[in-house]
C-alpha cells in the first residue's frame, strides 16, 4: 500500500514556483514610479515564497530562498547578500510546519507578520551593515505595511479552490 | 539529515529543512554582505553584476513595458484635452526658444573664437546615446536603475546620464547590453557643483533622499533659495554645466537640492560620452633642457 504523504506539492509546482518568483522578482524591481506620488515597493517576493512555503514547502527549500534574495539584491543594484540573509534568518524562524489540513487565515496572516517584520528587521541592519550608514527605516516601513495590507489578495489568488474556506 | 533538498522528520506533520544548510546560507549571506560593499566592490563582483544585469535585462524590459503603457491610461476626454494644452503651451515654448537658439548660436561661435584665442582644451561631449530604464530600485538601501544599453552601444564606466530637464546620475557596472546609473540620491553619489548665479562651490551628497545635501559650502556661502545649481566639473568625473536642479533649504537649515531630472519619469534617459581629462602620470618622460643646447633627450629616451 502507497504510504500516505503529507506533501500536497504536484508537477505543476515545478514549473509555477519558479515562474512566479521570476514574475515577482521582475514586478518588484520595474520601474513602476510615479513622479509626484510617493514611491512604495511591494515586496512581492516575500509574498510569492511565503505563500510556496506554506502551499508546498517540500518545494520552498532553503537554496531557493537564498537564490530568491540574491535575485532580488541583483536586480535592486544594492549590496548582495541583505534580502538573501533576511528571508533564510525570517523563513528559518518563522514559516509555517503546519501542512495537514487547512491553515486558517489568521494563522496564515499572523505567520506572515512575523515572517515579514523579521525579514524587515534583519534586512534594515543588514542593509546598514552593508552601505555602513543608517538605512532609512521609513521606507522599509512604508513597504512592509503595503506588503502585508495586500497580501491577503495574493494569498486568496494562489489558494487553492476547494480549500478557501479554511484558506489554504 | 539531508544537506540539499527538504527533509521530513519521522512523526512530524510538518516540512524541516536541515538546519546545517540553514545556517550555511546564512554564512554566505553575511559574507556576501561583508565583501559586496558599494564603496570597496571588487572587481569580480562587478563583473558578476554586469553579467547577471545582461541575462536579467530582456526580461525586464519585457516588464517594463506595461508601466509605460499604464502611464497613458485614463479617460480619453480628459487625456486629449490634456494633449491639446500640452500641444498649445509647447507652441507658445517653441516660439519662445526660436529666439534663444539664436542666441545660443551666437554665444556658441563667441566661446568658440575666445577658446581658439585662449588655446583652451575643453573637454568635449560626444553624440549622446538613448535609453530606456528597465528597472528601478528607490528603496532604502541603495537608489539605481538599469539600462537597457551597454558596452556593445558604447557605453562606459562613469558617463553622465540626463533626462529632458536635467543628470540624473552616472554609470556604474556597465556589462555589454545593460548598465546600472548610479542616482545622484543614492548614498554613495558625489558630485562637484556650483551655483549658476554666484560660483559658489559645493558637494553634491545623495542620502537616499529625494533631496540631496550641499556639503562643502563653506561658512557664509553665496547661495539663495531657488539657484540654479550645476556641475562645476571641478572633481573631472563629470562636464561642467549639466543642469542638476535647485537650491533649498531643509527644516534644519541645511542646503539641499530639488533635483530638476525628479520632474518626470525618469523612463527615457541619454547618456553622454564624456572622457574626463587623464590624470597627469607619475613619472613623465619631461624633456631635460640644458643651457647649452635646445633640445635634449627626454627622460624616457635618457639612457
Amino acid at each position: 500500500m502507497r504510504k500516505k504523504s503529507n506533501d500536497r506539492s504536484s508537477w505543476p509546482d515545478f514549473i509555477l514556483i519558479p515562474l512566479t518568483l521570476v514574475i515577482s522578482l521582475i514586478l518588484y524591481a520595474a520601474p513602476s514610479r510615479i513622479p509626484t506620488g510617493p514611491h512604495v515597493s511591494l515586496l512581492l517576493p516575500l509574498i510569492t515564497l511565503f505563500i510556496w512555503s506554506v502551499r508546498t514547502p517540500t518545494l520552498t527549500p532553503p537554496w531557493l530562498i537564498f537564490l530568491t534574495g540574491v535575485a532580488q539584491d541583483l536586480l535592486s543594484g544594492g549590496p548582495m547578500g541583505v534580502w538573501a540573509l533576511a528571508y533564510l534568518v525570517a523563513f528559518s524562524i518563522g514559516r509555517p510546519r503546519q501542512i495537514e489540513g487547512g491553515i486558517e487565515f489568521m494563522t496564515v496572516l499572523g505567520r506572515f507578520l512575523l515572517v515579514g517584520a523579521i525579514a524587515l528587521g534583519v534586512a534594515a541592519l543588514a542593509g546598514a551593515a552593508a552601505v555602513g550608514a543608517p538605512t532609512g527605516i521609513t521606507a522599509l516601513i512604508t513597504d512592509g505595511v503595503l506588503t502585508i495590507i495586500l497580501f491577503p489578495v495574493f494569498a486568496w489568488v494562489f489558494a487553492r479552490r476547494k480549500e478557501r474556506t479554511s484558506f489554504f | 539529515m539531508a544537506l540539499f533538498g527538504p527533509s521530513k522528520r519521522e512523526g512530524d506533520d510538518g516540512v524541516r529543512f536541515s538546519r546545517t544548510f540553514f545556517i550555511i546560507l546564512i554564512g554566505i549571506s553575511a559574507a556576501l554582505i561583508a565583501f559586496d560593499r558599494p564603496a570597496h566592490r571588487a572587481p569580480m563582483l562587478s563583473t558578476f553584476r554586469a553579467m547577471f544585469d545582461d541575462v536579467a535585462t530582456p526580461a525586464l524590459e519585457i516588464g517594463a513595458k506595461p508601466w509605460r503603457g499604464l502611464r497613458n491610461i485614463g479617460p480619453w476626454w480628459k487625456r486629449q484635452w490634456e494633449l491639446a494644452q500640452e500641444n498649445r503651451a509647447l507652441h507658445e515654448e517653441l516660439i519662445e526658444l526660436r529666439a534663444w537658439r539664436d542666441l545660443a548660436l551666437t554665444l556658441r561661435d563667441r566661446v568658440q573664437l575666445y577658446e581658439e584665442a585662449l588655446n583652451l582644451q575643453t573637454p568635449a561631449l560626444g553624440t549622446r546615446i538613448s535609453a530606456w530604464t528597465v528597472a528601478e530600485q528607490r528603496g532604502p538601501f541603495v537608489r539605481a536603475r538599469l539600462i537597457g544599453i551597454g558596452y556593445e552601444d558604447g557605453i562606459r564606466e562613469g558617463y553622465p546620464v540626463v533626462n529632458i530637464y536635467g543628470l540624473v546620475g552616472r554609470t556604474v557596472d556597465v556589462g555589454m547590453t545593460s548598465s546600472r546609473v548610479l542616482m545622484l540620491t543614492d548614498l554613495n553619489s558625489r558630485v562637484s557643483v556650483m551655483a549658476d548665479r554666484s560660483n559658489a562651490r559645493a558637494l553634491l551628497v545623495g542620502d537616499n533622499s529625494d533631496f540631496p545635501r550641499l556639503e562643502y559650502l563653506g561658512r557664509e556661502p553665496d547661495l539663495i533659495e531657488g539657484d540654479r545649481i550645476v556641475s562645476s566639473g571641478d572633481d573631472n568625473v563629470l562636464p561642467r554645466g549639466l543642469p542638476i536642479g535647485e537650491a533649498v533649504r531643509d527644516r534644519d537649515g541645511h542646503w539641499r537640492v530639488r533635483l530638476y531630472s525628479e520632474a518626470a519619469p525618469i523612463d527615457l534617459v541619454w547618456v553622454w560620452p564624456y572622457e574626463p581629462t587623464p590624470a597627469p602620470e607619475a613619472n613623465p618622460p619631461v624633456p631635460l633642457v640644458s643651457e647649452d643646447a635646445g633640445e635634449a633627450p627626454s627622460q624616457g629616451q635618457a639612457g
